[in-house]
């Protein structure tokens, strides 16, 4: 008595390894290029986060005259301005070390800094949604203090969304372009399989298949590898992305400057697109290569 | 059932290899292809399972004008034939169970529906001990019976078969010869194309001979 499971109409590839190779190398770029849309975006979400809804009051020293006795007198005058003005929840003057702080990346850390002239910061944090008129607050602060300068941060949100969405669609393009290659790719492949299996295909045909069912045998079968393959590409990107954020957890910088490139376990779930979009690529390509070749046999 | 009028046939630009073919092949009729090597009997059986178009001419099958057929009819006109190809055509990768079984799997039918009938056929052709068998470990008189089993296994209204007995003993050749016949008593129409003479003789069918291209002789038994 046979088995119910019928035989495979098209054999295992043994060719079939470098198509698998390079999908598994296109997913671990397009998931890369996935995971590095989605840190640029929280980078982007939180700097913005981070910045609206406040003030900065930079008190400058003067050009003439001593400068600290000015700099209190100025960022007293400041505070109190601002802790009176309607929309204001808290201002706030950083202190020394704290200014310190913010300069040391470019300055270093060292006793130069302690020489150096250093303007007075005051952090305003303003109520949610208070409309401020910022030009008549920039005035008043003037009068009251003629050195300081009001800072609402406006140009740098803006830059910094355009650099953030520069970045995501950056990332996009990037997997416009692995999809085109990896499609290019299964493309090649299948024909490759069609000229290898012609005769199957030919058998297939003279004894009455429909074309979808000589296409299901050919589609099936690269989704399979593209799913197989890009999981292990999918899966290679999730790991060194893992390692960035176990980095940050030791308390290891990777890259200065940059945001931290460990991902959250809801953007890894993302990553899990990859094999499916690779998938599907490999599907449908498959599907239209195999119908295309069919029409053209009588 | 089948109706050829002045068919002609050329591969590319070369010189017409079948010439004004005029014949109709009545339905439940049993006719034998004959003629020498190069006389166009393999393009003839090529036109007939729709594996070419003619060059010229109307074929009529089913009762369909294939010229005026859509394309999309001639997959479940194809399934209605069964061949058996002078190479066999044998999947190297599939049983030889599984090979008998492809038309039955195309035509829509779910293996527990055909596995009895799939091993009562192979095990009719005497290959009951090699289900699992692919055809490369098979001789060559056994693949031509998996070729055999497969084209008659889903009872095809027409079958075209080339040389089914050229590699098989004459006790085997005997027992196909009876299938061909049983089969044929049960409705399906049968053309083999063989130069064996002694099967011609035997079978007291009708002889279609062709000559350089052309249909030169329909001798009908007499009864």
């Amino acid at each position: 008595m046979m088995g119910s499971r019928p035989g495979r109409i098209l054999p295992r590839e043994a060719g079939a390894a470098p198509l698998e190779v390079v999908i598994a190398v296109m997913a671990f770029l397009a998931a890369l290029a996935l995971g590095a849309s989605l840190v640029a975006d929280r980078a982007a979400q939180g700097w913005r986060a981070g910045l609206s809804g406040r003030l900065t009051v930079q008190v400058l020293p003067p050009q003439h005259g001593a400068a600290e006795p000015s700099l209190t007198n100025e960022t007293n005058a400041a505070l109190s301005l601002l802790q009176k003005t309607s929309g204001v929840v808290e201002a706030r003057a950083l202190s020394q070390p704290e200014i310190e702080k913010l300069v040391e990346p470019w300055l270093g850390a060292g006793t130069v800094i302690g020489d150096l002239p250093l303007p007075r910061m005051i952090d305003v944090t303003l109520q949610p949604g208070a409309k401020i008129d910022l030009p008549a607050l920039s005035q008043e602060l003037i009068r009251a203090a003629p050195d300081s300068v009001l800072d609402d941060h406006s140009r740098w949100i803006v830059r910094l969304r355009t650099l953030a969405d520069a970045l995501v669609w950056c990332a996009y393009g990037i997997l416009a372009l692995i999809a085109i290659a990896t499609a290019s790719a299964v493309a090649f492949a299948t024909r490759a399989g069609l000229e290898a299996h012609h005769d199957i295909v030919a058998l297939l045909h003279q004894m009455g298949a429909h074309s979808g069912f000589i296409a299901r045998a050919f589609e099936w079968h690269y989704l399979v590898s593209a799913l197989a393959a890009g999981a292990v590409g999918g899966v290679c990107a999730m790991g060194l992305f893992m390692a960035a954020g176990g980095l940050e957890w030791a308390g290891i910088e990777p890259v200065p400057f940059l945001p931290p490139l460990g991902l959250h376990p809801s953007e890894l779930a993302w990553l899990i697109a990859v094999p499916i979009g690779a998938g599907l690529i490999a599907w449908a390509t498959a599907r239209i290569s195999v119908l295309a070749a069919l029409r053209r046999i009588y | 059932m089948l109706r050829f009028e002045n068919v002609g046939m050329r591969y590319g630009a070369g010189p017409e290899v079948l010439r004004d073919v005029t014949f109709s092949l009545e339905g439940g009729s049993f006719t034998f292809l004959t003629g020498a090597s190069g006389a166009g009997k393999t393009t003839l059986l090529r036109l007939m399972i729709l594996a070419n178009p003619p060059t010229r001419g109307l074929i009529t099958l089913f009762g369909h004008d294939l010229a005026t057929t859509t394309r999309s009819v001639f997959p479940s006109l194809r399934r209605r034939i069964g061949v058996v190809f002078q190479d066999f055509r044998l999947l190297d990768h599939l049983s030889a169970f599984d090979n008998v079984a492809l038309p039955l799997r195309l035509a829509g039918r779910r293996p527990g529906d055909y596995t009895h009938d799939v091993e009562e056929l192979l095990g009719w052709v005497g290959l009951g001990e090699k289900l699992n068998s692919r055809p490369p470990t098979l001789s060559g008189g056994e693949q031509q019976r998996v070729a055999i089993a497969r084209a008659v296994v889903a009872r095809p209204d027409l079958l075209v078969a080339d040389e089914p007995t050229g590699n098989v003993d004459a006790e085997i050749g005997e027992r196909l010869i009876r299938l061909f016949g049983e089969l044929n008593r049960l409705g399906t129409t049968v053309l083999i194309a063989t130069h064996d003479r002694s099967l011609i003789e035997r079978g007291r069918a009708r002889e279609m001979r062709l000559v350089d291209g052309r249909l030169v002789e329909l001798r009908v038994p007499r009864s």
